[in-house]
């Protein structure tokens, strides 16, 4: 268990690095579906199968795959080389260095609920004994249609703009 | 932790409480196994496709290499290891590598959550029903590599990586023809695959589950085929387009593109390409088989049950017969036709029939 941990968290931050220091767009994109790939198997160990699958249809399947089509093809950035005191750098520096500091308190918390063996507060709806009574699936997809109805639809909205959005832009570039 | 024994190297959750080694020698011993099949499987798959080619054009096919050509794929494996890797200049040196073994790799792991047979107990009392396991002093041995209740999710995002492995090795060619075929092959996945989601949200309304072994139990007695006849043809022609096989054979058309995506590559490179293709066929029936042929079920009611794996075996092997008979039938669409009949054909006959499945089920 924690080998696959180990394994998989490794991969995960040296594909991250891999991210950011890539000289080719291609490859941090690359480098990001394997991140994501990572992250998945973290989700299995977790014993979030569905999150694990999604994670990996939407994001490495649908999303990185537009991205990589994108970059082969048009090649943004080829040329462009980054200074390493460009205010954009010092900007995403500092936002880092914040996100850090939240994973880190949030990580504190979680070694002191596994050190003491106790979780102080409210069982949530994917409690893990709730889940293994209903399974997996059918927790997330009742909690989806009641507790988060309104988040739930709200967010299917924004997707709905959005295409439509997509499909008016194309309309317009060909009229003219 | 502590909620549930889990072992992740299966990617199953494990109820009965058996000893870790004991789990993770069955997952290497089944591993082992499903490779090895898939790869035979593989190789005489070409043997058949050529012998059916050649009946179908009213020739003998290979006959030299063993009794009835029965060592061709033997021979031809061994002359894909020993030819020169030949490869393009101007290629990505590395993801040229990589996006071979990303082929087969994709195509291997997609099986893992297929099941072949009834869950079994060995060497205790019970066994495995629809929505009930139990085994008592014995060892439950799940007839798949992953018995996990997303099954068919996993299957969804395995082979939408194979995706990756076609487009990167057309890019990384630095040939027109192969990148072409890249394209081509990108767009036609992305958009079968929307396909192939829609097809199989029948069968999943109707099992009500997404574990696939749970899905055969629920097809006792009528199959999903006969509620689901619709589905059936959108997976199975959405299948043709997934695999990359006539009429839908766009990323690879030799007679415009050379050989699509894999022109470039040579030797073995290409044969796992070629293995990948054939692996990958072998799962689309599999899933086919699983969702609406009833698995390991019996064809018939007087037939014996125990004989499970030969049932899925004989399903199977149809629905690989009816895509040679295929390919060697029809001719190739055109490319535009292709993806009109994707997103204007299938997809809004796939929404329909979700509908109509969804209503169906809330009245039942």
């Amino acid at each position: 268990m924690s080998v696959i941990f180990g394994l998989a968290a490794a991969v995960a931050v040296v594909a991250a690095l891999g991210v950011v220091v890539a000289q080719r767009t291609l490859y941090s994109a690359l480098a990001l579906v394997a991140n994501m790939v990572a992250l998945a198997v973290l989700f299995l160990t977790l014993d979030a199968q569905f999150l694990a699958a999604v994670q990996i249809i939407v994001y490495a399947g649908a999303v990185m795959v537009l991205f990589v089509f994108i970059i082969a093809l048009l090649s943004p950035g080829a040329q462009e080389r980054l200074h390493p005191l460009e205010a954009r750098v010092l900007i995403g520096g500092l936002a880092a260095v914040a996100f850090t500091v939240v994973v880190a308190r949030l990580t504190l918390n979680g070694v002191s609920v596994a050190a003491s063996g106790r979780f102080y507060g409210r069982l949530g709806p994917f409690a893990p004994v709730l889940v293994d009574r209903h399974g997996q699936v059918q927790t997330l997809g009742e909690q989806l249609f009641t507790t988060f109805l309104l988040p739930f639809e709200l967010s299917s909205l924004l997707l709905l703009v959005a295409a439509v959005g997509a499909v008016y832009l194309s309309r317009r570039r060909r009229a003219s | 932790m502590g909620q549930a024994a889990v072992s992740v190297v299966t990617l199953a959750v494990v109820r009965a409480p058996v000893s870790l080694p004991l789990t993770l020698v069955v997952a290497l011993v089944k591993g082992v196994l499903v490779v090895f099949a898939l790869a035979t499987a593989a190789a005489y798959l070409t043997l058949l496709e050529r012998k059916i080619a050649a009946r179908i054009q009213l020739r003998i096919g290979p006959n030299r290499v063993g009794p009835g050509g029965l060592l061709q794929p033997a021979a031809d494996g061994v002359k894909l290891i020993f030819k020169e890797k030949a490869a393009p200049a101007g290629r990505d040196r590395v993801l040229f590598q990589i996006a071979p073994a990303l082929a087969a790799g994709a195509a291997l792991f997609a099986f893992a959550t297929i099941p072949i047979n009834r869950t079994i107990c060995v060497g205790g009392h019970g066994g495995a029903g629809p929505l009930s396991v139990s085994c008592a002093g014995g060892y439950l041995l799940h007839w798949d590599l992953a018995n996990v209740n997303i099954g068919l999710l996993y299957i969804l995002a395995v082979t939408s990586m194979g995706v990756y492995a076609i487009f990167l090795g057309g890019w990384s060619s630095n040939s027109k023809y192969s990148l072409l075929g890249a394209l081509r092959s990108s767009a036609q996945l992305i958009s079968y695959e929307m396909a192939v989601s829609f097809a199989i949200v029948g069968p999943i309304l109707l099992a009500g589950t997404l574990n696939l072994e749970q899905m055969v139990h629920q097809q006792q007695g009528l199959w999903f085929i006969f509620l689901q006849p619709l589905g059936f043809l959108l997976y199975f022609t959405a299948a043709f387009a997934e695999t990359n096989r006539l009429p839908f054979d766009l990323p690879e058309a030799e007679g415009e593109l050379g050989a699509g995506y894999h022109t470039e590559f040579a030797g073995m490179r290409f044969g796992l390409f070629f293995f990948a293709e054939y692996i990958n066929m072998v799962t689309v029936c599999s899933i086919a088989t699983v969702l609406f042929l009833g698995g390991w079920l019996a064809p018939v009611w007087f037939l014996p049950s125990w004989l499970g794996p030969i049932w899925f075996v004989a399903k199977a092997g149809l629905l690989l017969f009816v895509m040679m008979w295929v390919r060697w039938t029809f001719p190739r669409l055109r490319y535009d036709r292709l993806m009109q009949f994707g997103w204007k054909v299938l997809l809004p006959l796939g929404l329909a029939n979700i509908v109509v499945t969804a209503v169906f089920v809330a009245v039942r």
